[in-house]
């Protein structure tokens, strides 16, 4: 807590009083609110962040989805169908965030979807990927809702605190996508031969795409990384690597534990340095991915387009009544 | 397409009939109706509700980010808590007897009455 400056000092502080005030905010661990004031750096990093996140909610319901049709039971069906629409559900939340920090430039979620049409909104590689099995449904589940709880609960303390709040809820319900994940992939590790094979072909196909999930080590692989600014800020408190490596250290054991190989001969846990070691993703092929060419791209931004269009006689009709 | 007829509604709920109605979180709506609606598919899809409100955010007066550092307390109000008579455990020992504290009185509800 800062002590009590009255008003009219107050009004008088120089854009740097400000910025010294608000990273002494952050430093005590205080949330900042919407209407705060904060730097452009911090506002524009935390759209930038935030709404991709929320775009990916909502394009990741789209690879999920295809699979709602084809469950195998009517159990699996409304668990799947449940999943999908939490995964919307957070891609609203998440929105709502990033639309009150586009207030000051004058921008609304019709702009944020007009952005991912035209490739200036990226959304997550994964995303991006077919979906060729049953199998898949169950490692979405479990391994990259996996991977995306580690990236969100690292981000539960966020200085932003609308955005904290939206990943108490989102975590939570996350969970439950997990397990959801992992009761597909026992069932499977359970049963028959091909059942069995199903899972390690759909674990070979995922494992470049999981660890690209988190992004690349530095800057210097891909070009851009914001890493060091959400620290800086206190937004997230781990770096891209240290969020993969607990991945490893978390689902390794698991994944093995279930009879299944990591399509990489090269990985080892190096106890000296307390490192997994790994082969590198291609990532010049994660550039190309989330540019929009990765193998489903065109297809799964067709379908946002198409849908967002056909709706547009519900938005329409839904101005005529409002009040 | 403009989705500028959109407004902000903020949204509170109860669990239980006896709780106190808590802020869960913002939506778009173009009126209090859908705004409802809304409500229960956004943030309501599992755990129990009893209740729901939807206010429009226009509607709502809040404190400015300046207004809300004359909230902060002296840390001297010891007199207006149980904190400040802490004390009296210790004498009520003295004469045998025990202290009727907050979580015993509080307690007195039928049920958990002895």
């Amino acid at each position: 807590m800062q002590p009590y400056t009255p008003l009219f000092e107050r009004e008088a502080l120089t854009e740097e009083q400000k910025l010294e005030r608000f990273i002494a905010r952050i430093e005590n661990g205080d949330k900042i609110e919407a209407d705060d004031w904060m730097p452009e750096e911090y506002r524009l990093t935390l759209i930038k962040l935030i709404s991709m996140h929320g775009i990916s909610e909502i394009m990741g319901a789209l690879p999920e989805k295809e699979w709602v049709p084809k469950a195998p039971s009517l159990r699996r069906k409304l668990g799947i169908m449940a999943k999908v629409q939490d995964e919307m559900g957070h891609g609203q939340l998440l929105l709502r965030v990033v639309e009150d920090l586009l207030t000051p430039y004058g921008k609304t979620r019709g702009d944020l979807m007009q952005d991912l049409f035209s490739g200036d909104l990226k959304f997550h590689n994964v995303f991006h990927m077919p979906t060729k099995s049953w199998a898949d449904a169950g490692l979405i589940g479990w391994l990259v809702d996996g991977a995306a709880i580690i990236t969100q609960t690292n981000m539960l303390g966020a200085s932003y605190g609308p955005y904290a709040r939206a990943l108490q809820r989102i975590c939570a319900e996350e969970v439950f996508h997990a397990q959801h994940g992992e009761s597909i992939i026992m069932a499977l590790a359970e049963g028959t031969p091909d059942q069995k094979a199903m899972i390690q072909e759909s674990l070979d196909r995922w494992w470049e795409s999981l660890l690209m999930f988190f992004g690349p080590a530095s800057k210097e692989t891909t070009g851009t990384s914001k890493q060091d600014i959400t620290i800086k800020y206190k937004i997230r408190t781990k770096t891209n690597e240290e969020l993969r490596q607990s991945f490893f250290t978390k689902y390794i054991p698991r994944v093995l534990s279930l009879g299944l190989t990591i399509p990489d001969p090269t990985l080892r846990f190096d106890e000296e340095q307390q490192l997994w070691i790994y082969a590198q993703p291609d990532w010049d092929e994660f550039k190309k991915i989330i540019r929009g060419e990765g193998p489903r791209s065109k297809e799964r931004l067709a379908l946002r387009r198409t849908s967002y269009e056909n709706n547009a006689w519900v938005r329409e009709a839904l101005a005529e009544t409002m009040a | 397409m403009n989705d500028t007829f959109y407004q902000e509604f903020e949204v509170f709920s109860k669990r239980t009939p006896n709780a106190a109605f808590s802020h869960q979180f913002s939506l778009l709506a173009p009126n209090k109706e859908m705004a409802l609606i809304m409500a229960q598919e956004n943030f309501m899809r599992r755990e129990p509700v009893v209740d729901i409100w939807v206010v429009k955010r226009s509607d709502i007066r809040g404190l400015t980010p300046d207004e809300k550092q004359m909230l902060q307390r002296l840390d001297n109000k010891e007199y207006r808590t149980t904190k400040g008579y802490g004390y009296l455990k210790k004498k009520w020992r003295h004469y045998e007897q025990q202290m009727l504290d907050e979580k015993e009185i509080m307690s007195w509800s039928g049920e958990g009455e002895k």
